[in-house]
């Protein structure tokens, strides 16, 4: 979203360059044609950037001793979550899915949930 | 051959009584240490839930050691004692030396950068804000 908004922005001091974009805000509002407030399209919301919960909290060392720190990055039926879900980078992506997988092995979280 | 270092998780029967699983835990030690290797920790979790059904438990009792050895053999032989003995159902090894001197690594970049630029907050705060405003 904050790309898509961004980039007609850095067009606009060629087109017109007296105008508009003087006293603006970076990141106010594409262009000018448009109306200050919400968009008339479907996705009207800003989503919100999601940031990597290990990095906020520098960890270099997920450890797959603690169930409680990898189950909320499962789903209920023990799926593990999407990057594209958590925020999570990659980086550390790659060292909970390991940590995750672990913790399976040793029955500290599911494979599957039984019925 | 330089050092290694594993954990070693295993679960029992809940209902096998503590004498036991403290004279399983000194027959492992007894093994780890005729190796030259040894024994860093000990840990009994207790019994805990298990995730999935295990041999039919739906409990289990956690004991959690951490060994530093050279000799990867020596955990042939401690898995095999493992799975031997009639109150073990489950039981993990891993070795965890590389992931630790990952981590040390890292540690001491993040802390070498930060001793360098200590005040790389204050900076930071004023394009934060512009940030927000933007946003909002």
């Amino acid at each position: 979203m904050a790309d898509e908004t961004r980039a007609p922005q850095q067009h606009s001091p060629s087109h017109h360059s007296s105008s508009s974009s003087g006293g603006r805000p970076p990141g106010g509002g594409p262009g000018g044609s448009r109306p200050p407030g919400p968009r008339r399209g479907k996705r009207n919301y800003v989503r919100k950037k999601k940031v990597c919960r290990f990095c906020v909290d520098k960890v270099d060392l997920i450890d797959y001793k603690k169930p409680e720190i990898l189950q909320s990055f499962v789903q209920e039926r023990g799926k593990i979550l999407p990057r594209r879900m958590t925020g999570t980078c990659a980086r550390h992506q790659r060292w909970l899915t390991i940590a995750i997988k672990r913790a399976q092995n040793i029955a500290l979280l599911p494979f599957a949930t039984e019925l | 051959m330089e050092e290694r270092l594993y954990d070693l998780i295993f679960i029992c029967r809940p209902d096998t009584p503590e004498a036991e699983i403290d004279k399983l835990i000194a027959t492992l030690t007894h093994a780890v240490e005729e190796k030259q290797a040894k024994v860093e920790k000990v840990e009994k979790w207790g019994t805990r839930r298990l995730a999935y059904r295990v041999k039919k438990l739906r409990e289990g009792f956690y004991v959690y050691m951490v060994l530093r050895s050279s000799h990867g053999e020596l955990f042939k032989e401690l898995e095999r004692r493992l799975r031997v003995t009639d109150s073990v159902v489950k039981y993990l090894t891993v070795r965890l030396d590389e992931e630790i001197k990952r981590q040390e690594k890292l540690s001491n970049r993040r802390e070498k950068r930060n001793a360098r630029r200590p005040r790389k907050t204050a900076p930071a705060a004023p394009g934060a804000e512009q940030a927000a405003t933007a946003v909002g």
